[in-house]
């Protein structure tokens, strides 16, 4: 038998279903990195899909998508909190002495950091936010201080592709539906300050922050694109 | 179902951008398909909805995933639908999974089609039926009992007593032959 013909078989077997659990994860890994195998599912999928016509349609119970909403909001409240904040103090430590990793940065990048939802002291006036694009590595992190209003982001393992600008935004429910534009962040390898003279202490303490990958020049459109991540902004500790 | 495929697809891409309003319409309007799916494989209620939550959950997290031109939005949560299930029955099987009472044999040659899909899947499924006829009675079977009820290839062996050796033999001399049948 050829390769080629076992590759054809083990596709159809993984759709008809008949693999024991560990080859099916075998081939769930496989068919992310190997295209051949993955056409071939997708080829066995297609012959073999018209059986779907021989399932009877079956009533779930009535409340089970209120179950399945929350799972998901869970999934979302979750990935606010990817990074532990404990986790988070140490990582700003080093990252204070350390010099700034470079890494490539998803093609499309849109972070928020959503204050309003953090239960914050009086007190304390200064708040730091980290804009990160998976588990373990932040892109930016952001420093606001809400008596001088001034905003600093310093990228992290931010770099920049070509033809390409990063973008501040600020979306608040006062400032209408659309985020606004605080301006782009030319260079990726050096913070960026912002003053936010402009904006009310209350204002910038409710508001969402986010940076966006945009054209060179900001976004033509005058509004962020790409999918979000979430961060949550935390008080520094003096 | 009273839904168009369309509607389904403008559902989908709305739920991509997170609106889960038109995410609750796809939920309505293909829940009983998947469900009839899940409950076929698992043959458990309160595991069957268990795993189609689970099944939603990820249709919400895959929505900008689907690609059009490849397979119809139902084969597509199908798809993603059956896979979870058969995982969840391997996985299960280990810990002696509660199987309600249902009739294994009655549901395997269960030929009603109560899902009025498109024209051109009814042409599809007539080319199918059509090779899989083609194929002897036992090995018809045995296709029928692994896509529809996940029927592992321990499980055929149990069934049709043979060693595991041989199913497999049989399975990718009728996968072949189906193959070959359907000229794809």
């Amino acid at each position: 038998m050829t390769d080629r013909e076992d590759i054809d078989m083990l596709a159809a077997e993984y759709v008809l279903g008949t693999l024991d659990p560990d080859m099916r994860r075998i081939v769930d890994e496989r068919r992310s990195h190997e295209d051949d195998l993955n056409a071939a599912i997708a080829d066995w999928e297609k012959r073999l899909s018209p059986l779907n016509a021989h399932y009877r349609d079956e009533i779930p119970s009535r409340d089970l998508f209120p179950g399945i909403r929350a799972r998901i909001e869970e999934a979302r409240v979750q990935a606010d909190n990817i990074v532990e904040i404990d986790l988070l103090k140490r990582k700003l430590a080093r990252w204070r002495i350390g010099t700034f990793a470079t890494g490539a940065l998803a093609a499309s990048l849109m972070v928020a950091v959503l204050v309003s939802d953090f239960a914050t002291p009086v007190q304390d006036r200064q708040f730091v936010a980290v804009f990160h694009r998976d588990d373990t590595q932040p892109a930016f992190v952001m420093s606001i201080d809400l008596d001088t209003r001034a905003v600093i982001i310093r990228p992290v393992s931010a770099t920049l592709p070509e033809g390409k600008t990063y973008q501040l935004w600020i979306a608040s429910d006062e400032l209408g539906p659309a985020p606004k534009s605080l301006g782009l962040l030319e260079n990726a390898s050096v913070p960026t300050t912002r003053s936010l003279g402009e904006f009310d202490p209350a204002l910038l303490r409710n508001a969402t922050f986010g940076i966006s990958l945009e054209p060179e020049g900001g976004s033509p459109t005058g509004r962020p694109t790409g999918p979000a991540i979430h961060g949550r902004l935390i008080p520094v500790e003096h | 179902m009273g839904t168009s495929t369309r509607d389904l697809e403008q559902f989908l891409a709305r739920a991509a951008d997170g609106d889960m309003d038109a995410f609750g319409h796809l939920y309505h309007a293909t829940s009983a398909k998947l469900f009839g799916i899940v409950l076929r494989i698992l043959k458990n209620r309160a595991q069957s909805e268990d795993i189609l939550q689970e099944i939603y959950v990820r249709v919400w997290e895959h929505a900008g995933d689907f690609e059009p031109g490849r397979a119809s939005i139902i084969t597509w949560m199908a798809t993603i639908a059956r896979n979870r299930a058969i995982d969840a029955l391997r996985r299960d099987k280990r810990h002696d999974a509660v199987v309600d009472d249902f009739d294994i044999d009655q549901l395997a040659d269960h030929d009603d089609l109560s899902v009025a899909d498109d024209a051109e899947r009814n042409d599809d499924l007539r080319l199918l039926e059509i090779c899989l006829g083609g194929l002897d009675d036992d090995r018809r079977k045995m296709v029928r009992l692994a896509y529809l009820d996940g029927f592992s290839r321990a499980e055929l062996a149990e069934r049709f007593a043979q060693p595991v050796g041989t199913i497999k033999t049989w399975l990718h001399r009728s996968l072949k032959q189906l193959k070959e049948c359907l000229g794809s």
